[in-house]
């Protein structure tokens, strides 16, 4: 079985009396390695898509495994634990904590994970962030730091733990295309060194252009898929 | 280790917030500390008082004069001789005298007012009281002289001056009125209010024999120890010796015993100081409250990625109720310190009760004129510190649990 494999996923949302179906069912597997993007217009599903692969969440119907284990049988603090020694986000407004340093918000991710860099998490998290191009910013508060430089720090804080599995939604969104360019590199550069599985959601072609593998989804269901 | 540091960093980000809070906790803080010492000092020198002027540390009496409010010459005995060796034996023992106290009126000029009168022994009485370093004017009582010591208030009231003649009219054992009268010899000024208005003094030896009474009886026999807490711990155990001693069983009282109006004000003042601080310390939990909810509501999207992260939710309450902690001890430290610096004054420059109360300090029934000093109580500085830091942690449980248990997904994207 791949790392995220999808059974006839159904999500619906219960606004008062009106239901709203995000997702329609979907299948889908996702192998190890594989750098994913998943685009489509806005309500589509695409978010919602990711946060049941990300464990933030729960399908209506269908199954949702992650790494052999299914999502649907843990409870909160399960999913926690899921979510904290498998998985790494990557969101569009960076949601980095404020009173922390860069050095500090990469580290932070790192101490709460049970990974395998207890003893040295100085050093890893000083290496990723050099890795991410940020070596001489460790002491900056995120109110110091451009956009790109903060989505740069939430990138190596998703990496640092080395997780098997990245989730980026729209993580371009607020960066110019240089910008969005450089940090694709790095996150195609981890993927390759490190056999870390991406899955983007976005709107951004630049994205796109980097996938490995591109889902379309339009109202709740997989409409189309590519290889490259 | 991350969890103070960032619990630390988000106290400091809303300084001006954090310190109203803490502030209305070192409030509390401040204010209890300084009602302790307050009460504390109150009590230390209202004990001090009764036993210096009107107790001493123990009595010893028949049963039934601390019973009843009937003439206390119905209750008279003679000390044996067994029974002051009794009362010499004791550990810690310093001196005791006989007191023979009764019901009178007291004449001066037109006037006329009802006192008690003490009948003692000049000599051993000032090794038990401290009445005599307290006379402004005239001298102490000479034994078999008719001469009279009268508290201030009482030589105002009736514009007595030492050399002035004064009645005492009472009605002896028999019930029959008889009368002494005499010369105003001393005029005294006690620290104890109700010495200075009720009570007049006069030589035992000579007063026994207008009573009708043999010159050997006495109604208490006053023993002064080497301390309170010696009195208290040797009253019971002079009483279980003397019992059989006065015919009837003897009963003997510490100082503790006798001030048992003062002993439930020192409770209810304890309840009050703990009713007022419990009040402004509820007012500091529902800043706490609103602080946790107000950050909790400010801090939505890093709640929400700290899920994501992996956090579980005790971890996230741990961060706020770290947080509320933290106020906890800015508002306890600050408290304790103002507190520190507000004992050190009452307990160095005191408090005067006739500038704070006025002529009301009389009606008070507190046995304390002048200034009021403090004392130091280390025991209630760790107490409300504690308490302080305890109410922040309490009163932040819930509303962090609120904040920790918001769905991941409404708060990364802020719905």
């Amino acid at each position: 079985m791949g790392l995220v494999k999808l059974d006839s996923i159904k999500k619906i949302y219960q606004d008062g009396e009106i239901s709203v179906k995000a997702l329609r069912g979907i299948d889908l597997e996702i192998e190890e390695g594989e750098f994913t993007t998943v685009y489509g217009p806005s309500g589509s599903g695409k978010t919602t898509m990711l946060n049941l692969v990300g464990a933030l969440d729960k399908p209506s119907e269908g199954t949702v495994h992650i790494n052999g284990s299914i999502i649907n049988e843990l409870d909160r603090k399960g999913l926690a634990l899921m979510r904290r020694d498998n998985i790494g986000f990557i969101f569009q407004s960076y949601n980095l904590i404020p009173v922390l340093t860069a050095y500090e918000n990469v580290e932070f991710a790192l101490k709460i994970s049970n990974g395998n860099h207890e003893n040295h998490s100085r050093e890893r998290s000083i290496q990723v962030l050099e890795q991410v191009g940020l070596g001489d910013m460790l002491d900056r508060r995120p109110n110091e730091l451009s956009g790109g430089q903060k989505q740069r720090v939430a990138i190596a804080r998703a990496l640092v733990k080395e997780p098997r599995l990245v989730l980026a939604d729209e993580p371009t969104a607020n960066l110019d295309s240089r910008t969005s360019k450089e940090v694709l590199e790095i996150m195609l550069d981890m993927n390759q060194k490190l056999k870390t599985t991406f899955i983007f959601s976005t709107h951004d072609p630049m994205v796109m252009e980097y996938a490995g593998r591109l889902l379309e989804i339009r109202d709740g269901r997989i409409t189309r898929e590519e290889r490259r | 280790m991350y969890l103070p540091k960032i619990a630390a960093r988000n106290l400091f980000r809303r300084s001006g917030r954090t310190f109203i809070i803490a502030g209305v906790l070192a409030f509390a803080i401040f204010f209890a500390i300084i009602l302790e010492t307050f009460m504390a000092g109150m009590m230390e020198m209202s004990f001090g008082n009764i036993i210096d002027f009107d107790s001493a540390h123990i009595q010893v009496a028949r049963p039934e004069l601390f019973d009843d409010n009937e003439d206390p010459l119905e209750h008279i005995f003679t000390p044996s001789e067994e029974m002051m060796t009794e009362i010499q034996n004791l550990p810690g023992y310093a001196a005791a005298t006989p007191v023979l106290d009764f019901s009178a009126n007291i004449l001066a000029a037109r006037e006329e007012f009802p006192v008690r009168v003490r009948a003692a022994n000049p000599d051993s009485f000032n090794e038990v009281f401290r009445y005599k370093d307290h006379l402004i004017e005239g001298e102490f009582l000479k034994k078999g002289s008719s001469g009279l010591i009268i508290g201030i208030n009482l030589a105002e009231i009736l514009e007595l001056e030492v050399g002035d003649f004064y009645t005492l009219l009472f009605r002896e054992k028999g019930g029959s009125l008889n009368t002494i009268q005499g010369e105003v010899v001393g005029i005294a000024a006690t620290p104890e209010p109700g010495m200075n208005l009720g009570t007049v003094m006069i030589d035992r030896s000579y007063v026994t024999a207008a009573l009708g009474a043999d010159s050997t009886v006495v109604n208490q026999l006053k023993v002064r120890m080497i301390d309170r807490h010696t009195a208290v711990a040797q009253s019971d155990n002079l009483e279980q010796t003397l019992t059989g001693s006065l015919g009837e069983n003897a009963q003997v009282n510490s100082w503790r015993e006798v001030s048992d109006m003062l002993v439930a004000l020192e409770v209810w003042g304890q309840v009050e100081t703990y009713f007022i601080v419990a009040l402004i310390l509820l007012v500091g939990a529902i800043g706490i409250i609103n602080v946790v909810l107000l950050s909790s509501l400010e801090r939505v999207e890093e709640i929400g990625m700290m899920k994501a992260m992996g956090l579980t939710e005790v971890q996230i309450v741990r961060i706020f109720s770290l947080e509320a902690g933290g106020l906890g001890v800015i508002g306890g430290l600050i408290g304790a310190g103002l507190g520190a610096a507000g004992t050190y004054l009452m307990v160095n420059f005191g408090l005067d009760l006739q500038m704070l109360y006025g002529e009301a300090t009389l009606e008070m029934g507190i046995p304390i004129m002048g200034t009021m000093y403090g004392v130091w109580k280390p025991g209630s500085f760790i107490l409300f510190f504690c308490l302080a830091v305890l109410v922040a942690l309490l009163s932040s449980i819930i509303p962090a649990y609120w904040a920790a248990r918001k769905d991941p997904i409404d708060a990364i994207y802020h719905r």
